[in-house]
Formats: C-alpha cells, structure tokens, sequence
C-alpha cells in the first residue's frame, strides 16, 4: 500500500483569493500557486487541478505501456507521452486525451498500439478516471 | 460555457523498474519532475508519483470549491489548509488500483460555526470535479475543523 500526500493552503474567496500548493510527501514540488483564475482563464504560469490530473495520467499511462512492452519482451527506449484534460467550469471533466509516440525496436505499428490500448485501460489513474465521459488514444511508433 | 484545457507531457526512457520520466506542466509551465516507478510504490526519495500530482490535484480541487461555498454562505474563508492523501493498494485480480484519497481541512472564516463549516466541506465535496470522478472507483472522506470557534 502507498499513500501519496499533498499540502495545499487557500486565503480569502474563490475569485479574489488564492491557493498554494504548500508542499508534497516527496518534497519534489511546491510551493505551487493555484487560483480561480489558473483554473478557468489563463494559466499565467500557474498549475491547476486539470493540469496536476493531466500530469498524473500521463504518467501513470507512461508507465504501464512501459511495462507492457518489455513484459511483451520489446522494451521502449523512449515513450513521449502528452495528457490534456479538458474542463467546463459547472458541467465537470469532460474529456482526457492522451498522446503518445514511442521508439520501441522490434514491435510492428499493430502490437504498439495494442499494448497502448491495454495501457490506457488498465493504469491506475485511467481506473481513477473511469468515469471521465471521454478517454481517447492516439498512440503510433516514431 | 467555454471549455478549459489543461496539458501535460512526460518523456519516459526505458523499462518500468529501470527506466525514469520527466512529467512537465505543459499549460503553465509550473513545474518538471522526475517519476519512477519507486517513487510511486516504494520510497519517494524526493520524486514525485501520479498518485502524489492526484493528491495536489484533489486538495486544490477541493479547497477551491470550499472557498466556493464559504462564500456563497456568506461566510468568505480568512485562511484554509487542507492535506489529501491518496492511497493506492493492491487488489485482488486487479492490480494496484488507486482505492481512497481522503481530505482534511483546518481554517478560519469569520461568521461560520463548526456545523455551516461541515456543511460547506460536504457540499464541496459533492461541488468538486475531481470527487465526483474518482468516488466512482474510490472511498472519498472529508473532515474540516474550524480554528478559533464561531
């Protein structure tokens, strides 16, 4: 079992306050500002939960394909992997999209593209965000 | 309403237990983080996991809709800090699966009484987009304490 932890503080009201992501288990990150405003209307150089989700995914799909394929006994060099998640402030997340490219030697275009699709459906975050209306795949060889 | 899109990349170099990405915050350029697959099951040593980049999405998710609903309360909050932790375990037949994020919150706002402050983290909860995706794989729970009394 892992528990995986985050630190965030917020100070006034939603629109004219703001939020920091004070700090992570790891300490890899923060402090990370998140406002109204990096959510909905420019990012200004400010993350957003939309944005950490994207990360999380894209990851987590990264991840699993890897394993995939060096189970499948062609293991990738390099996966480049892109996550957007697309987010209508009053109706919710409705879509994830994930791309990803790959330099695998001695797979065919058909068995990476399998092993991507098991990926997608198998990763943890994917099983998170089962309930996204839209999950999409674009996955070809470089 | 418009429609906002948030995206991120990672390069991943190699094997699962061998290789190691780089995750980028591709909207805002906010951040780029080593992943391993240690630092997601084992010990983190200062590397961030999916779990962990949910975990920072869950608290700034769910703060954000709690400073929301303090608002609409007429209660607006002075200070909020929140903790989430998000637990992925093994199941069995499934995997790891990603089984509870669990959501803390402490903070001040003037007006509001221990119960309208509950009622305003509960109605976040059920506000928050993140939530309502993940309570349909995963046990969500929500406790708030407010500093100083009413």
């Amino acid at each position: 079992m892992a528990d995986r932890r985050a630190n965030v503080t917020w100070s006034g009201s939603l629109i004219e306050g703001g939020g920091t992501i004070e700090s992570v288990g790891s300490g890899a990150f923060g402090p990370l500002d998140v406002t109204w405003g990096s959510r909905a209307e420019d990012s200004d150089g400010r993350t957003s939960p939309e944005e950490l989700i994207a990360a999380a995914h894209a990851s987590c799909f990264s991840m699993a394909l890897s394993h995939g394929l060096a189970r499948g006994g062609t293991p990738a060099d390099r996966l480049d992997t892109s996550a957007t998640v697309t987010f209508v402030p009053g109706t919710g997340i409705t879509k994830v999209a994930l791309t990803v490219r790959g330099s695998v030697p001695g797979v065919d275009e058909a068995s990476f593209v399998e092993a991507a699709q098991t990926a997608k459906e198998g990763c943890p975050v994917s099983q998170a965000l089962a309930a996204v209306p839209e999950i999409t795949l674009d996955a070809a060889l470089l | 309403m418009p429609r906002i899109v948030r995206e991120a990349d990672i390069s991943w170099e190699g094997t699962l237990s061998r290789g190691a990405g780089v995750v980028t915050a591709t909207s805002s350029g906010a951040f780029d983080l080593p992943v391993t697959l240690a630092s997601r099951i084992a010990n983190p040593e200062g590397k961030t996991s999916p779990e962990e980049l949910l975990a920072a999405a869950h608290a700034s998710c769910w703060v954000t809709s709690l400073a929301g609903e303090l608002a609409k309360a007429g209660t607006p909050p002075e200070h909020l800090d929140v903790h989430c932790t998000i637990t992925m375990d093994e199941v069995e037949g499934r995997g790891h699966r990603i089984v509870a994020s669990s959501l803390s919150a402490r903070g001040t706002a003037p007006g509001a009484d221990e119960a309208s402050f509950a009622q305003a983290a509960e109605a976040a909860d059920a506000g928050c987009p993140f939530s309502a995706l993940i309570k349909a794989s995963a046990t969500v729970t929500v406790e708030a304490t407010l500093e100083g009394g009413a």
